[in-house]
């Protein structure tokens, strides 16, 4: 799979301009709203021709402007799939999901099942879509585009209109659909953890050009260097391999790179990588590990930097090989004197480490 | 009871009104849809001129249209070199006058349903592989037919009940284009005619009024297949 985009759009005073090239197969877009994710991926999907641009999804051309290719939407096989899941309220919904050319036939044989199967939309298929739920609605929303067989699913931030809950169970699903069907996709979000949990490689837009690209650990886990810091709602972004579980302690051990890391009891197995969120404001920093302490997590660190940044202070550490951020105020700043290079201990609970699959 | 040519009179103005809402169906399908999706700055004025016959006298109408399909006007000319027949004063010329006054209602109630649609289900439909004409047929007119129900209905109605662009394109000709309304005139003009009015106005009002109830009858059952 692969992707590649020069584009330069101008439309009500926004202006969309950027070139990049990705081999995904999972790329991710990432930026605040306004910064023109939503466009780009339409001029990739087809619903807005570039003034000037060329767009290839695996070396076809679908578009080359001015003078060049055009196919429109319907010919590009890039099935996209909304905020809303835009299920067709006049349509049930096996015929939502039989809905494409071709994919009543795939729903009777093989490659439709295993979609039916990695998606459970088998108890849905006779119910009629306004009885569906809306993170069922968005499985059928799902289903209905990889029943298209699309080269490629481009995803419009399928996950902002669910509750955190029903977030997660389609990032589930879409983790899935990476794995079992392998489908290449454009994803579209404006939450860091899910771009750490999906895309193999990531683009930041901003104001409508692209910041950076790179894979998303790399990307966003030092958010202050790329300047993307007010974009990511989680400060610390972590790949760290799976050292074991301690299921009667209910934590299970990260490796920070000669540090142990305790969070919540995960089902990845031993020696996977998983990625882990850490808010900026829930490490706690002290001068010694305090005693008596519920925190599962008490680590040796030193300090690398220290920024205020109006009226919060932003210190940098090394807790084994991993650089964790954490804020806290100017006061607590100046009481415990933090300079670079000096020890300290980072305190933070096992329930604040967020495992994003 | 109705006397025989009675019944043909009310036989007549079905079948006028029958084939002006079939005749103004499709085209009203693809204006109410031009008007509801073409941005272009000259969709105001297709739109200014669709509304015309709404607001302009029938009677007005009726003059326009006779001087267009008229033994003297360009079309009824080009009409009579080809089959060598007429329009004006005919059943077709009937058709016609009811067609293009019932018009306006057709398209603004196909309109308004049609801009009801969500233009992103037009969206998806296209990116899962089906074009601009699959997409309107599979989804878009579905989606929109209440909208062309009510349309077809109120045109029905309006078509039952025209009177003046047809008196002028069609005349008054009995077992030809005396219709309902044309024939209740008429007859008030008559000596003891009053029994005959009173029968037609009755079977006037009963096929307008069945006309409203099938329209809100066929309305609800749509609803309740989607729900």
């Amino acid at each position: 799979m692969s992707i590649e985009a020069r584009i330069h759009h101008a439309f009500r005073g926004f202006t969309l301009d950027l070139k990049f090239e990705s081999a995904g197969p999972v790329v991710g877009v990432f930026g605040a709203s306004g910064s023109g994710k939503t466009t780009l991926l339409n001029c990739v999907a087809g619903f807005i021709r570039p003034r000037e641009g060329k767009i290839a999804v695996n070396t076809r051309v679908v578009c080359n402007r001015p003078g060049g290719t055009w196919s429109p939407p319907e010919r590009r096989k890039l099935a996209i799939v909304t905020q809303e899941p835009l299920l067709f309220p006049h349509l049930s919904t096996r015929a939502n999901l039989a809905y494409a050319p071709g994919a009543a036939d795939r729903l009777e044989d093989t490659s439709g099942w295993k979609i039916i199967d990695v998606l459970r939309l088998k108890p849905l298929l006779e119910r009629a879509p306004a009885t569906l739920s809306g993170g069922e609605k968005q499985r059928v929303a799902l289903g209905r585009a990889l029943l298209s067989a699309p080269e490629m699913l481009l995803l419009d931030e399928p996950t902002s209109s669910l509750d955190a809950e029903l977030a997660r169970e389609v990032l589930a699903l879409l983790l899935d659909v990476k794995r079992e069907l392998k489908t290449p996709m454009l994803f579209v979000t404006h939450k860091a953890p899910e771009l750490m949990a999906l895309a193999d490689d990531c683009i930041v837009l901003a104001d409508g050009k692209l910041l950076a690209q790179g894979p998303p650990v790399q990307v966003l886990s030092r958010p202050r260097a790329i300047g993307v810091a007010n974009l990511v709602g989680v400060d610390n972004l972590l790949r760290l391999k799976v050292l074991r579980h301690d299921e009667p302690g209910g934590v299970t051990i990260l490796d920070l790179g000669g540090v142990e890391l305790a969070a919540p009891l995960s089902a990845a197995e031993t020696g996977r990588q998983v990625s882990v969120g850490i808010y900026a404001d829930e490490i706690m920093l002290c001068l010694e590990k305090p005693p008596g302490l519920s925190a599962r997590n008490a680590l040796p660190c030193r300090v690398l930097r220290v920024d205020a940044i109006d009226h919060e202070v932003l210190v940098g550490v090394r807790a084994g090989a991993t650089e964790l951020l954490a804020r806290i105020t100017p006061a607590a700043a100046e009481e415990l004197k933090l300079q670079p290079e000096a020890a300290t201990v980072a305190v933070i609970k096992t329930a604040a480490c967020h495992l994003l699959g | 009871m109705l006397t025989d040519a009675e019944i043909e009179i009310v036989r007549l103005s079905a079948l006028v009104a029958g084939w002006s809402v079939l005749a103004s169906v499709i085209p009203g399908i693809l204006l109410g849809w031009l008007l509801a999706r073409w941005n272009s700055p000259l969709r105001g004025l297709l739109q200014g001129g669709v509304m015309l016959p709404l607001v302009l006298p029938p009677v007005v109408t009726g003059f326009l249209l006779l001087a267009l399909l008229g033994r003297s006007g360009p079309l009824g000319r080009a009409w009579e070199a080809v089959t060598g027949g007429h329009i004006a004063y005919t059943t077709g010329a009937c058709v016609i006058a009811a067609a293009v006054v019932g018009f306006p209602l057709m398209v603004e109630s196909i309109r308004l349903s049609i801009v009801g649609v969500d233009p992103k289900l037009e969206m998806v439909s296209r990116s899962l592989g089906r074009g601009r004409v699959a997409t309107f047929l599979r989804v878009t007119l579905p989606l929109s037919l209440p909208g062309v129900i009510a349309g077809a209905v109120l045109s029905f109605a309006r078509a039952l009940g025209e009177f003046g662009a047809t008196i002028v394109l069609a005349g008054n000709i009995e077992g030809e284009t005396r219709t309902i309304p044309v024939a209740v005139y008429t007859l008030m003009n008559t000596r003891d005619g009053e029994s005959a009015v009173l029968r037609l106005v009755a079977v006037s009002v009963a096929m307008s009024l069945a006309a409203l109830l099938a329209a809100g009858w066929l309305a609800r059952r749509r609803r309740r297949g989607q729900a």
